[in-house]
């Protein structure tokens, strides 16, 4: 599915529809950061991102790896991609990115949002190209089974196709044991039947963090010329 | 999840857009979650109230009073009032209900926000004739001033003089300094929607 046919791929900025600016002053802040910043590591997505900054499991796992976090809650594809065409990918070199996005793509289908994670992929690739990316799986939402734990899975399904296909990209579903074998979701794993809590998040990490720990690993250290 | 369309002070449930049915999965919970507790303290609003539950604040300041946390992100008042006339306050006397709810009433004038948390402090009142309210003031929001914060500085205005002659209300404004000298909010002190830092 080419960009022009796929919606999710279309890159778009959130429109200030409240009246206080926030997305814009986020979007504006990271750009900063990027030149302010040397990342070894970019996290960049929705909530799913950002939350994580705020627990203590970011400053103890992904500080260390010298992380930079771009999430903002609610983003779809088509945002993420508006923000790393318009200065978040400026004057850095990470070496790995971490992207989670895709679960707020209310408007498109899962071969769309797959197709919309696909062309982030392949922008980074682009615009990075020594570095390597994990995609994270969308993890399955709301209480009961639903319809849009069908789409996540099938987004998840997508994407474990195709995107080796892009070379330097993991994918990693670490929504495994937040179902039960009834079905359900605890509200100690996911306080809102979304958004993870502490303890779900530190569940998750252990995974990410190994497999960022061996990426690290293999890619030797850019020396610190200046940036191009 | 929040609606514009409906009065402040009008019960409203959220409508289920997105598939998942996790608002009134939440709702649901809280209500089987009291009847079987005896909270002392109950907090309910929107994500501010229900972000503090989530973090080392909560379990050290709020959990040794015997706190039940029925927040609910992206609520505005006409919302909460719902939760509360259908069945969050059925099985439960908690002494205090703190209330932090109406940053998300979009669309509505400071006057209808007003009278949106007043008719939640009403419905308080009647299932829990002995409780006392404590209702927090809204927090500024936004990196640089806009018509927001004027907003909600015009409904802190409006609530503390309506609660003042009440012996069962109080107001209490809890934004401890976030606006700088220039009008600014850091990125430190708040993010954005969801993970609001709590500086308690």
């Amino acid at each position: 599915m080419s960009a022009e046919e796929n919606p999710a791929a279309e890159p778009a900025p959130v429109i200030d529809v409240q009246g206080d600016g926030r997305w814009m002053s986020q979007h504006n802040r990271f750009v900063q950061e990027c030149k302010d910043a040397e990342p070894d590591v970019l996290f960049v997505g929705d909530s799913m991102v950002q939350l994580m900054q705020q627990y203590e499991v970011w400053r103890e796992v992904f500080s260390p790896l010298h992380a930079l976090n771009f999430g903002i809650g609610g983003d779809t594809t088509c945002n993420v991609l508006w923000r790393l065409q318009n200065g978040e990918l400026e004057n850095i070199r990470p070496r790995v990115v971490v992207l989670w996005v895709g679960t707020n793509n209310h408007e498109h289908t899962a071969d769309q949002v797959a197709g919309g994670i696909l062309a982030i992929a392949q922008l980074v690739l682009s615009r990075l190209p020594r570095s390597k990316i994990i995609v994270l799986g969308l993890l399955p939402r709301g209480e009961f089974p639903n319809p849009l734990r069908e789409k996540n899975a099938a987004v998840n399904n997508l994407l474990r196709a195709s995107l080796p296909q892009l070379g330097p990209v993991q994918f990693i579903d670490v929504g495994g044991s937040f179902v039960h074998s009834d079905g359900a979701i605890s509200s100690r794993d996911m306080f809102d039947f979304l958004h993870l809590t502490a303890s779900a998040y530190r569940t998750i990490s252990t995974t990410l963090h190994e497999l960022l720990l061996q990426m690290l690993e293999e890619m030797p250290q850019e020396r610190r010329a200046s940036l191009v | 999840m929040s609606e514009d369309s409906h009065p402040a002070d009008s019960p409203t449930p959220c409508q289920d857009i997105q598939g998942d049915g996790r608002w009134m999965s939440l709702h649901n919970r809280f209500v089987s979650d009291s009847k079987g507790k005896e909270p002392d303290v109950l907090f309910v609003g929107d994500s501010l109230v229900q972000l503090l539950h989530e973090f080392e604040v909560w379990r050290k300041l709020f959990s040794p009073l015997h706190a039940l946390n029925f927040g609910v992100s992206g609520d505005a008042t006409q919302h909460v009032l719902w939760r509360l006339i259908n069945g969050e306050l059925d099985y439960i006397s908690p002494k205090v209900v703190v209330l932090w709810v109406g940053t998300n009433n979009h669309g509505h004038t400071p006057e209808q926000i007003c009278g949106g948390i007043m008719a939640i402090i009403n419905v308080i009142h009647q299932k829990l004739p002995h409780a006392h309210t404590l209702v927090l003031g809204l927090l500024p929001r936004g990196k640089n001033p806009n018509p927001l914060r004027e907003r909600n500085a015009s409904v802190n205005a409006l609530v503390q003089a309506e609660v003042a002659s009440l012996s069962h209300v109080s107001f209490l404004d809890v934004d401890p300094g976030f606006i700088h000298s220039d009008g600014s909010i850091l990125h430190q002190d708040m993010k954005q929607p969801l993970s609001r830092k709590h500086a308690v």
